[in-house]
């Protein structure tokens, strides 16, 4: 799926960006070292009525805002929902809902709903469905997150997140929404239960005492989803819109902390970086606008070029289209082909070694104040 | 440290309280003949005090309904009022009885005469539509380059049919403005040996005027620099429009022929000169030097996020710090990252605060 930002960049420059970035290690356009974030600024709680915000912004002026909102929903009774609640179903019966395996136990992925709004886009427009479905996949791919939603074997959460992209997308805006839905799923609170069992649901109307969705003192976190793209052989997290105009691939790598699930029984109170346990939920391929930029024309094929071009009358074209396919050192060409496997392989061990990205990355997320 | 998370930052202070005033170089106040306000600023106004509010105003906004002032750019006042009121989103601007909104964001006003970066967006059958960053594109007519091989020659059909050739869709050139159209569209030609298409260097866009940063006009927009830690020279190439072209020098065929030799005859020269001028191919760039392309690209970011103005004798200052910069850095003279909080310190340096 393309990102669909429509690069305009002329070959040289595609060719200097090209040749700065496979240099090891690589110089990036802005200076950062290949695993380095823009520096961001973030806040969470900003919406009043929601029961989880958070706002993210980068020092371009790209900015982000998430609300969560809850709601009480009935759980649809099926006459197989003993085994639906209790053992996740897995029947043949279940009609098209064949997600609900038996990692699921309990969850449906209908109890989420995310929209993505980007400004200047329809929202049926691909690029952002696929944002949303990338997003959503994150959150659903183990059925962790669903689990959380219930209430009680008759009772569910229902979540809605709103995903708001405020400035127009300077860059490709995944990994700015990601983070921040990641933030406002971390600042999201559900009222406090009162009742018990199976009665039906009733709360305590003291906000105060709403505890989070995700607590504080367990170790799980919500999914984080990373951009990373490769140019030879260097792997640069978080690029930026003219970097991703010469990407070889460009992956988006959903990771999750699961340390305290499967029942572990003993969960020490330190939040250790050496106590997270990484789960990579999902991988998706990004196609990028590195595919669709216009060649270079190599200067023994332009036909201004050189003095012999002084009275150049006769059309050269024919030559210029054999010598395109053969790179010439400094002429731009797009890259063909698909990624090598060895590539991808090195791609998501970085993100999900110990001490790796993902775990900086969700390190500093942690570390926002929750108010 | 991968990524780095702050809380939001409180609010800028306005750029009349964040220069000192006795500055008059670094002051944009002076630069377009206004007087310092030098005043903090002040509580809201409210319908009876005499004095305008100085602060960030926007659209709508009623500046001062008193009406010993006299409105400039960016005011308007509604009919059967006296209340002056701003039709932008600004700073207040006072010089003497006259307020003026000047804009935080604005697109560029071409002027004749402006050396302007720009963008080729769209391929005619006789010119090229260029993307200055104004609020209309430029027209860049086929009629208004040199064309290759130097010698003064017609322009014949065939080089409408290849007008391709000279430039593509996205190609980056270097142009002035020749004349403007009633509508503020601009013309733009690239007659000189020092105009032309852009290559062996980095791009980036900054916003133009407006809000103290940016690019502001000055004697000189294009010059060569001594780049540090054993770069070559770095030409730099400052747009008007606030677009702006870091590349490595390349010596043109009159310096290579050396100094005292210019003899070659104006037509000779020309020709020579523009058998690259058309090229997409980069010559080759080494590594010192595109590791201080990329730090002079940090800079100009760096002092537009603080709010600071671009220009020569800033991006000279600039770079210099940095450089000093990265020398005391525990990460070594190669790490040019200028972002964030290093990109303060910079502009805390330059300021001198």
């Amino acid at each position: 799926m393309a990102s669909q930002i429509h690069v305009n960049l002329s070959p040289a420059e595609l060719a200097y960006l090209h040749a700065s970035l496979s240099l090891t290690p690589p110089i990036r356009p802005d200076g950062r070292s290949p695993d380095q974030y823009r520096p961001l600024s973030a806040e969470t709680g900003i919406l009043p009525g929601t029961n989880g915000s958070a706002r993210i912004c980068f020092a371009d002026g790209t900015e982000a805002i998430v609300g969560v909102k809850a709601e009480v929903e009935k759980t649809g009774r099926r006459w197989d929902d003993d085994t639906i609640f209790l053992e996740g179903g897995g029947d043949d019966e279940e009609g098209g809902d064949k997600e609900k395996g038996s990692t699921q136990q309990g969850g449906n992925k209908e109890w989420v709903e995310l929209t993505v709004e980007i400004p200047g886009q329809r929202d049926d427009d691909s690029a952002t469905v696929f944002l949303a479905q990338m997003l959503s996949e994150a959150l659903l791919a183990d059925g962790g997150f669903v689990e959380r939603l219930k209430i009680n074997r008759g009772w569910h959460w229902k979540l809605y997140l709103d995903i708001l992209l405020i400035s127009p997308p300077l860059s490709y805006p995944l990994p700015l929404l990601s983070l921040t839905t990641h933030l406002a799923l971390l600042s999201t609170r559900l009222p406090r239960l009162k009742s018990e069992g199976d009665e039906d649901p009733f709360f305590d109307d003291d906000w105060a005492a709403a505890p989070y969705l995700y607590p504080r003192d367990k170790k799980a976190r919500p999914p984080v989803t990373l951009l990373v793209m490769a140019v030879g052989n260097n792997i640069i997290f978080d690029p930026a819109k003219e970097e991703l105009a010469v990407a070889d691939v460009v992956l988006a790598v959903s990771v999750a902390d699961v340390a305290d699930r499967k029942g572990k029984g003993v969960e020490d109170e330190d939040m250790d970086v050496d106590g997270r346990k990484l789960k990579l939920l999902s991988i998706r391929t990004v196609d990028p606008p590195s595919r669709l930029t216009p060649p270079g024309v190599p200067n023994a094929s332009n036909t201004a070029y050189g003095h012999a071009s002084a009275g150049a009358t006769q059309q050269k074209m024919p030559e210029a289209r054999a010598v395109e396919s053969e790179a010439v050192e400094g002429v731009w060409k797009a890259p063909r082909g698909g990624a090598k496997l060895a590539v991808m392989g090195a791609l998501v061990q970085k993100v999900l070694q110990k001490g790796g990205v993902a775990d900086e990355v969700l390190d500093a997320l942690e570390a926002v104040d929750l108010s | 440290m991968p990524i780095t998370i702050h809380p939001p930052k409180p609010p800028r202070p306005l750029i009349s309280d964040n220069l000192p005033s006795d500055d008059s170089d670094s002051d944009s106040d002076t630069s377009i003949g206004g007087v310092d306000l030098g005043l903090p600023p002040k509580k809201r106004l409210t319908q009876f005090t005499s004095s305008p509010y100085t602060g960030i105003v926007t659209p709508g906004e009623i500046i001062t309904p008193d009406p010993q002032w006299m409105r400039g750019h960016g005011t308007y006042i509604p009919p059967q009022t006296t209340d002056i009121t701003s039709s932008l989103a600004g700073t207040i601007t006072r010089t003497n009885k006259l307020i003026s909104v000047r804009p935080l964001r604005a697109r560029y006003t071409p002027e004749v005469g402006d050396l302007v970066v720009g963008r080729i967006v769209e391929v005619q059958a006789k010119r090229w539509r260029v993307d200055v960053g104004s609020t209309q594109l430029a027209s860049l007519p086929l009629s208004a380059i040199n064309l290759p091989g130097g010698i003064l020659r017609k322009r014949t059909e065939t080089d409408e049919l290849q007008i391709r050739t000279f430039f593509a869709e996205g190609d980056l050139l270097v142009a002035e403005v020749q004349q403007l159209f009633q509508d503020g569209g601009a013309v733009l030609h690239t007659r000189s040996l020092k105009y032309g298409k852009l290559r062996n260097g980095a791009f980036v866009a900054v916003s133009g005027m407006g809000g103290g940063g940016g690019v502001v006009r000055s004697r000189r927009q294009a010059w060569t620099m001594e780049g540090a830690n054993g770069a070559g020279q770095i030409d730099v190439c400052l747009g008007v429009n606030g677009y702006v072209w870091i590349s490595k020098h390349v010596e043109t065929p009159a310096e290579l022929e050396g100094g005292g030799k210019t003899a070659a005859g104006i037509t000779n020269m020309e020709e020579n000169v523009s058998a690259t001028m058309y090229s997409s191919q980069n010559d080759k760039v080494d590594t010192e030097t595109m590791r201080e392309i990329a730090r002079l690209r940090g800079v100009i970011t760096a002092l537009v996020e603080n709010g600071l103005r671009v220009d020569e004798e800033m991006l000279n200052r600039g770079y210099h710090e940095a450089v000093e910069m990265a020398m005391v850095d525990w990460n070594g003279p190669d790490d040019i990252y200028l972002g964030g909080e290093r990109g303060e310190m910079l502009a805390a340096a330059l300021t001198g605060k």
